[in-house]
């Protein structure tokens, strides 16, 4: 057991594989219906995306709120690659990260001289004009929406049923989890929560506040485009901009805040929990939002630093006492 | 000379914070800086550290690099470190992530060797943990490693401040109170590490501090400020009989007959 824990910290990818072997045993022994496979894929999505606001919102500190309008980018730019170019998932996936990177630029600028609420106000209208940018234009098929973007094919085997995609959106969120935790376990991350905890310091530290600042807003967005391209060509393949309203941005803070605001499995728990609790929670679609925003309320005030933070607290108080015998509770 | 200042300015407003500072700080010495409250102690340093931007006329030059108009981090680049007076502790942070925040300009490696996940980065980041702890535990905050650095006393708060500083190895550190608030033991206690942190890694230190007993015994020299100037300049007991010193702090002396006059319209 040892020697296999000191093989998982030298090359965690390991762990990573074999997360997937499991999960790829999953719709055969777990799933009943096809249903449970979209949903599946939902949750995927959801975690690459909640995994990238993590990034940027709980461990740079930046409160950005644009974030689904970054997700909508990523979708859109899948969508008319395959509309004008005809363009399948393996091109349009790398061309969509890229192409949100460079909004995720945009988006980030005004980071250097707002912040807190000032910055959230700044990135929602960043995020709203996207969606209303795409509303409004032809070139976007505006509120028809874009449909029939292919499902991705393979060497002849064609994705084209959800529990077929599944294995397409488990990849990627293996892929995007996996980045996540090495660049939040390095330096970078700490240099993220340094930023957020005490920017003035953390120059003085010698960490460039600027560019650690934009490179934080760089990679989630990236993590949103992935995750955007992901959802544009999920089966049935339709995205319209209702699909990247306000209401979905709630929700995916609802998952980073729920998981635990930087911490390092945060966004991951959070979606898994929000995604189901969306899905259960369909037939009551009048007082959803307000579930989750009570959600958000309820995590702030008695679990501040969410799932994550409060499982974390049980064990760290454990290791205190064994170590030192004495309580430490505060 | 390590640190050195020319015609060193900076207004705010009609306010002459610094005005017109000359400065100068061989290798290896402990530099103390007195002077009563809002006398631009505190600015002076945000100045050398690259905080607020010097006003034009100001040369300021630290360890061969002209850094009048460099950025706080490349300044911390060349091995400058400071501490602050209101301690700026990453409140939300572990003691050892702390400390190893404190290491980023030594970091090894590069950014998309951390992206993929070499065996490297993980090697060399349980060196640096190692290299850390061992620094928590000379300063005495080995056990505390894993807690909320918001969770630590106002003493293990100064002491963890101190460490963090220490951690990129800076060739000149600069101290803003560092044993404010503390109580006659923890002073003596502090003061020892810092005393045996400069031995161990070859320090230049500038102190600010307002507690006279550790200037005194600690400084090899020190400077005074007032209003923005520099108004003496020498070993502690030079500085201790300086006339503009004593009237800096308590007031003018006066003979006699000057009193008289005084007191008498």
């Amino acid at each position: 057991m040892e020697k296999f824990k000191s093989i998982i910290r030298d090359y965690p990818f390991i762990a990573f594989i074999i997360a997937f072997i499991i999960l790829a045993f999953v719709p055969s022994v777990v799933f009943t219906d096809v249903y449970q496979s979209h949903l599946a894929t939902l949750i995927f999505v959801n975690i690459v995306v909640a995994a990238g606001l993590n990034i940027v919102k709980g461990y740079c500190g930046q409160v950005t709120v644009g974030h689904v309008g970054l997700f909508a980018v990523g979708s859109y730019t899948a969508g008319t690659l395959f509309l004008y170019l005809g363009l399948g998932f393996w091109a349009t996936l790398p061309i969509a990260i890229i192409v949100t990177a460079f909004f995720g630029v945009a988006m980030g600028i005004p980071s250097f001289r707002l912040e807190g609420p000032y910055l959230a106000l700044a990135t929602l209208g960043g995020g709203e004009a996207i969606r209303l940018f795409i509303e409004n234009g032809n070139f976007f098929r505006s509120t028809f929406g874009i449909s029939d973007i292919p499902t991705p094919s393979l060497m002849g085997y064609n994705f084209d049923s959800p529990d077929r995609y599944y294995f397409i959106s488990m990849t990627i969120m293996i892929i995007a989890v996996y980045f996540s935790f090495s660049i939040l376990r390095s330096g970078v991350g700490r240099a993220f929560m340094s930023i957020r905890e005490d920017p003035i310091c953390a120059a003085a530290a010698g960490i460039n506040v600027k560019k650690y600042k934009i490179l934080a807003f760089i990679l989630s967005a990236m993590f949103a485009g992935a995750a955007g391209a992901v959802y544009a060509h999920m089966p049935p393949g339709y995205i319209h901009p209702n699909n990247y309203t306000v209401i979905e941005m709630v929700t995916f803070l609802a998952m980073v805040v729920l998981g635990g605001l930087g911490h390092i499995w945060g966004g991951i728990i959070g979606a898994i929990v929000i995604t189901i609790v969306y899905d259960l929670t369909r037939p009551l679609y009048k007082y959803q939002l307000l579930i989750f925003g009570l959600t958000i309320v309820l995590t702030i005030l008695f679990m501040p630093k969410g799932l994550g933070g409060f499982i974390d607290r049980y064990f760290l108080e454990k290791r205190f006492k064994k170590k030192t015998g004495t309580e430490k509770t505060t | 000379m390590i640190l050195k200042t020319k015609q060193l300015s900076k207004s705010f407003g009609g306010l002459k914070a610094i005005n017109k500072v000359d400065f100068e700080l061989p290798k290896n010495e402990i530099r103390g800086i007195i002077g009563p409250n809002g006398s631009g102690k505190s600015t002076f340093f945000n100045l050398v550290s690259g905080i607020y931007d010097s006003d034009p006329g100001s040369y300021i030059e630290f360890d061969g690099h002209d850094i009048t108009f460099a950025p706080p981090h490349e300044i911390a680049s060349y091995g400058l470190s400071r501490t602050f007076q209101l301690l700026r502790l990453y409140q939300d942070m572990t003691v050892i992530d702390n400390v190893m925040s404190g290491y980023h300009t030594r970091v090894p490696y590069k950014f998309f060797d951390a992206v993929i996940g070499r065996k490297k980065i993980w090697d060399q980041e349980r060196a640096i943990k190692e290299e850390m702890m061992e620094l928590l535990s000379f300063v005495g905050l080995a056990d505390y490693a894993e807690l909320n650095a918001s969770e630590l006393s106002g003493g293990q708060r100064r002491l963890l401040v101190l460490a963090r500083a220490i951690a990129m190895k800076p060739k000149l550190l600069m101290l803003d109170e560092p044993a404010a608030g503390l109580s006659p033991v923890n002073v003596d206690n502090l003061m020892k590490i810092i005393m045996q942190l400069k031995e161990k890694y070859g320090l230049t230190l500038i102190i600010i501090e307002h507690i006279l007993k550790v200037v005194m015994d600690t400084c090899n020299s020190v400077t005074v400020f007032d209003h923005g100037q520099k108004i003496a300049e020498g070993t502690p007991t030079q500085v201790k009989d300086d006339n503009a010193v004593i009237e800096a702090y308590l007031g003018k002396k006066m003979d006699d007959e000057e009193m008289r006059k005084a007191l008498a319209v």
